[in-house]
């Protein structure tokens, strides 16, 4: 458990080291005339002079050398100062919180949908086996072919344009909130109702949940009593290797949906190029991303303490 | 060497189909990628444009094959790359004693930090649109799933009884990493280059969807999907052809995996 | 007496092969029975038979009349655990892996017996002190040992009150002194009812007495009170299988070859510990030349990590380790493996890795096929790899490899722990003929204090 927490407060160091280091590297490779670009996108195209684009290279300390400029860029990362957006002028603090909460809403429906889907699916795949396991699992093949912007596309396509269910795009109301997180539930589910259905199916055939109806429990008392807890060891550990899917998930369906969360904000800011934006969505995300890892793997400790000594 | 299922020839020969029709395509079409005809614009498959022409009456077959070509390229050159740097890390970690393992685990631990899209993006930040550093990110993010299951398996390997008695005989070590350690990750690493042709594909689609990735006016599946997305209505034929091209491309990759990662 | 379960002309079938040909036998009140035979005997298809658990795609045919009446499947299937129960093989696998050991006999008492939750917890705790389980109940079974752990399942099984009690290969991988344990365990558990037990042990049949079936591949070749045919065997098989037993052994013992035999290894005042445990203080023995020595001891007290030492694969916490023989190169300071198909590499065949081993240190070829012969193997396991040979043949194998080295030494990890009696015995011999006839000294482990009496110069007991 220590050894665990340990490396994860690591990584997250190394988290906030990397994300630090890429963005220093990407604002230091700026092309030269990128000050009077960032200038003009902030200040508007009739209004740039040398003099606004020096504020904006001064602004980037693009004029003091390579190694100081790193140390003051990770020394102002260590306080969070993750200073103003290029673009709007905002606090990047501000804007990324408020992003967060957004991407928050998405992938946590998102997930809690895509449980519910996966899990029952799953179970029902192992437990009545063929023909409904193979319809199940050819369907699930067929969206794991899909990259989850294509699954978007075609719920867009579906929904919002052909049938006028729900709303294309933006946020606000309960109704926008169905697509992107249905898109990222179905894209999830594709792939972990297989997990449940494997390790159901394992659990079903091991030697101790027969012993267990040999010594005389029911079909469902076996299953409440040794079912339930040796599916979910695997299937929770699963859902640790698929927040990375859940985060991927989460930067193309913002993109889709004009969410306007994390993954949107990441995207539009490398597309206008807006570094300390970059770095803020980016550094949120990463952290994250160690967050969840670490309630994942303490759940896993929870329900599986064998794992405790090793 | 290894027996197929029946699958999985099933998906080499989608991909060996769809590397003929953009080996074909680009040796073959009349047209360029770029040449435009605005007296043609999303005509529907014809004689002359046997795709279709896009909304700056750009042949659909030529840009296709293009596509799918380039998507090839990065798929077996992620591929080949990371399968390589990855099994030879793997290996080496084990093999190379407790400080090489010690700081290989560093490195995969910064590594894994951050989910591999957003490394990615970030490398793509750096130097939009250009091939070599996506092709760089994504070798980058894709040799360390090598790394982490051969080294576990080598693990296995190096404490079986079968490579203690190859080794108290006597036999080298290039001898026991063919006989035992490579016949041991081999299928691991055969399902994982599969698997990673695949996500490669996805990757360079989505950075090209999010107008990160490859610029126009070149043709990248993507790209093309933004593109024509907002001519769904008018000419559905024209959107279709990247999805479907995407999603018949990882489903191929996935069917020559055999199993799941 | 009354009956308890009848088998008339119970035989299984996979399509049309016959896996376990037509028995009948009645199970009777107060009286054991047991069932004795080689893996692959098919002896364990009949108690799966009987308790209605075969694997899909095997049949039964015959009648099968528990209590008086023959029942269906599911009518057979609602007797589990209050009627009758079958005790598991393997108890680590046969355990939840994730269920504190006391929970798993408490879940019997509260929804097979329908106590109260607090009752069923205080019996299953009065349970597991009977058994001398008391304050291990917290623990998992990954935290018990095996003969803890086939405790536990006994315990759990029998909760539920069953009286017809089928025991399969109850002490398959015990120490001689824990199987001892779990056998008079299941007297205990068997006395209000009748117990049924398969076992390729002869002296679990002799211990459990009552009345015995002999079978060999499936079919029945002897049956009648067990005493009497112990110690009086009409057939073949059930002689040969009698005699395989190391106690019955005759002593194998050659006589070292060269008289003033010089000292190969001296180990001096060893010491090892590993994860904290300090497995054995103190040590000092010599092995000569030729010399066969063996080590005995129950699991886990450290017989392979010495021979592992004495190889350098180990290495000691103090002490010291001479090896006298300069002259012996590294190769021929060898090792024979507890698990035969594990020390092969599966993906070549046998006769690749042979010829890999005689292209590398340049061997006469010529030595190869009257060697093969003395170890009685077929030229035709060379075309076929690891895993499609026999667990015997594959460890003679491993023996003509070694002895292909010239070794001066090899150390011989249970060699056989994994073989059926009757090829045990056979390998055991020729193990020790041959390494004798090459003077390379033998360390050989064995959890068998017989074994390694009838065989060994000198005898370390940790």
């Amino acid at each position: 458990m220590k050894a665990m927490l340990l490396r994860r407060v690591l990584q997250l160091i190394t988290v906030v080291w990397g994300v630090g280091t890429l963005t220093f590297i990407l604002m230091r490779s700026l092309p030269g005339d990128m000050a009077y670009r960032i200038a003009a996108s902030r200040y508007g195209q009739d209004n740039v002079n040398s003099e606004a684009a020096a504020l904006v290279r001064a602004e980037l300390q693009l004029d003091q050398s390579p190694w100081v400029a790193y140390w003051h860029w990770l020394t102002d990362l260590l306080q969070f100062k993750l200073g103003d957006s290029l673009v709007s002028g905002l606090p990047v603090m501000d804007s990324v919180q408020h992003m967060l909460g957004h991407s928050l809403l998405l992938a946590l429906s998102g997930l809690l949908l895509s449980v519910l889907i996966a899990v029952p699916l799953g179970l029902l795949s192992a437990w009545r086996g063929n023909p409904l396991d193979s319809v199940f699992m050819g369907l699930s093949s067929v969206i794991r072919a899909m990259p989850v912007f294509v699954v978007g596309v075609l719920l867009l396509l579906l929904f919002a344009l052909n049938w006028r269910l729900f709303p294309v795009a933006g946020f606000g109301t309960p109704a926008h909130l169905v697509l992107p997180a249905f898109t990222l539930a179905i894209s999830l589910a594709a792939v972990s109702n297989r997990v449940v259905r494997d390790s159901a199916k394992q659990t079903f055939q091991a030697a101790f949940y027969r012993f267990s109806r040999v010594k005389g429990l029911s079909e469902w008392q076996t299953f409440r009593q040794h079912g339930v807890r040796n599916i979910a060891v695997p299937v929770v550990a699963f859902f640790g290797i698929q927040l990375v899917s859940m985060i991927e998930g989460i930067v193309m369906i913002e993109s889709l949906f004009s969410w306007p969360g994390i993954g949107h904000g990441l995207a539009h800011a490398i597309f206008a190029r807006d570094i300390p934006v970059i770095q803020g969505s980016a550094l949120v995300m990463g952290i994250l991303f160690v967050l969840l890892n670490t309630l994942v793997d303490m759940i896993c400790l929870w329900i599986d303490p064998r794992g405790v000594k090793a | 060497m290894m027996s197929m299922k029946k699958s999985q020839w099933v998906g080499l020969a989608i991909l060996f189909a769809l590397l003929v029709f953009s080996l074909g395509g680009m040796a073959f079409s009349p047209y360029s990628i770029s040449q435009q005809d605005l007296n043609a614009v999303m005509e529907p498959p014809s004689a002359t444009h046997w795709l279709g022409t896009d909304h700056f009456g750009r042949s659909m077959f030529t840009r296709m094959a293009h596509a799918v070509g380039l998507s090839f390229a990065l798929s077996l050159l992620c591929m080949f790359t990371s399968s390589l740097v990855g099994t030879a890390f793997g290996v080496w970690s084990v093999w190379g004693g407790k400080k090489v393992d010690v700081a290989m685990g560093i490195v995969v631990n910064i590594l894994l930090a951050l989910p591999g899209l957003v490394v990615v993006l970030l490398f793509a930040a750096i130097a939009p649109g250009s091939f070599l550093v996506l092709y760089l990110a994504i070798s980058l993010v894709q040799w360390v799933e090598y790394y982490r299951v051969v080294r576990a398996v080598t693990q296995g390997v190096i404490q079986s009884p079968a490579r203690q008695s190859s080794q108290m005989m006597g036999f080298g070590r290039w001898y026991q990493f063919k006989r035992h350690i490579w016949p041991a990750i081999s299928p691991s690493v055969f399902t994982l280059a599969a698997f990673g042709g695949a996500n490669a594909i996805l990757t360079m689609a989505s950075l090209g969807f999010v107008y990160v990735g490859i610029q126009p006016p070149l043709a990248e599946l993507g790209l093309m999907t933004v593109e024509l997305f907002p001519f769904y209505s008018e000419a559905p034929w024209l959107l279709a052809q990247p999805l479907l091209v995407i999603a018949l491309m990882v489903f191929a990759f996935h069917l020559l995996a055999g199993k799941r990662a | 007496m009354s009956v308890l379960l009848k088998l008339t002309n119970v035989a299984v079938y996979v399509d049309d092969t016959c896996l376990l040909e037509p028995i009948s036998l009645a199970l009777k009140q107060g009286e054991p029975l047991t069932i004795l035979g080689q893996t692959g005997s098919g002896k364990s298809l009949l108690a799966q038979a009987i308790m209605g658990l075969l694997p899909d795609g095997l049949t039964v045919s015959g009648e099968i009349e528990t209590f008086g009446k023959v029942m269906t499947l599911e009518e057979r299937q609602a007797l589990w655990g209050r009627e009758m129960v079958m005790l598991p093989q393997e108890p680590w696998h046969s355990l939840d892996p994730l269920m504190k050991g006391v929970d798993q006999v408490k879940e019997v008492y509260r929804f097979v017996r329908g106590n109260s939750p607090e009752k069923a917890l205080a019996m299953a705790e009065e349970d597991l002190a009977q058994v001398g389980l008391a304050g291990n109940g917290h623990k998992r079974p990954d935290e018990l040992s095996g003969g803890m752990a086939q405790r536990l399942a006994i315990t759990a099984a029998t909760a539920g009150g069953a009286h017809v009690i089928l025991a399969d290969e109850p002490t398959k991988g015990l120490d001689v002194s824990r199987r001892d344990g779990i056998v008079r365990l299941l007297q205990t558990r068997a006395k209000m009812g009748c117990l049924l037990t398969i076992t390729h042990d002869v002296e679990v049949a002799r211990q459990l007495g009552g009345l015995l079936l002999v079978m060999k591949e499936g079919r029945l070749v002897e049956k009648g009170e067990a005493a009497s045919i112990l110690d009086f065997p009409q057939d073949a098989y059930t002689q040969e299988l009698i005699a395989a037993e190391p106690s019955a052994w005759s002593d194998i013992t050659a006589p070292i070859r060269q008289a003033n035999a010089k000292d190969l290894i001296v180990a001096n005042e060893l010491v090892l510990e590993r994860g904290g445990r300090v497995l054995f203080d103190r040590l000092s023995f010599t092995i000569k030349q030729g010399e066969v020595v063996g080590i005995v001891g129950d699991s886990g007290c450290g017989k392979s990590s010495l021979g592992d030492a004495l190889l350098g694969l180990l290495s000691i916490s103090s002490g010291s380790i001479v090896r006298s023989d300069s002259t012996a190169k590294p190769f021929q300071w060898l090792k024979l493996y507890q698990d035969p198909p594990s020390a092969f590499s599966s993906s070549v065949s046998l006769g690749q890795l042979l010829d890999d081993l005689v292209a590398l240190h340049r061997i006469d070829e010529s030595r190869i096929p009257p060697l093969m012969a003395k170890l009685k193997l077929p030229a035709g396991i060379l075309e076929r790899n690891c895993l499609s040979v026999s667990g015997g043949e594959l460890q003679r194998f491993a023996i003509l490899r070694a002895l292909l080295l010239d070794p001066v030494f090899l150390f011989a990890d249970e060699p056989t722990s994994r073989l059926d009696p009757i090829t045990a015995k056979e390998v055991t011999q020729l193990l020790v003929e041959l390494a004798t006839e090459a003077n390379c000294a033998v360390l050989l482990v064995s959890h068998d204090p017989d074994l390694i009496q009838r065989t060994c110069h000198q005898v370390i007991a940790l």
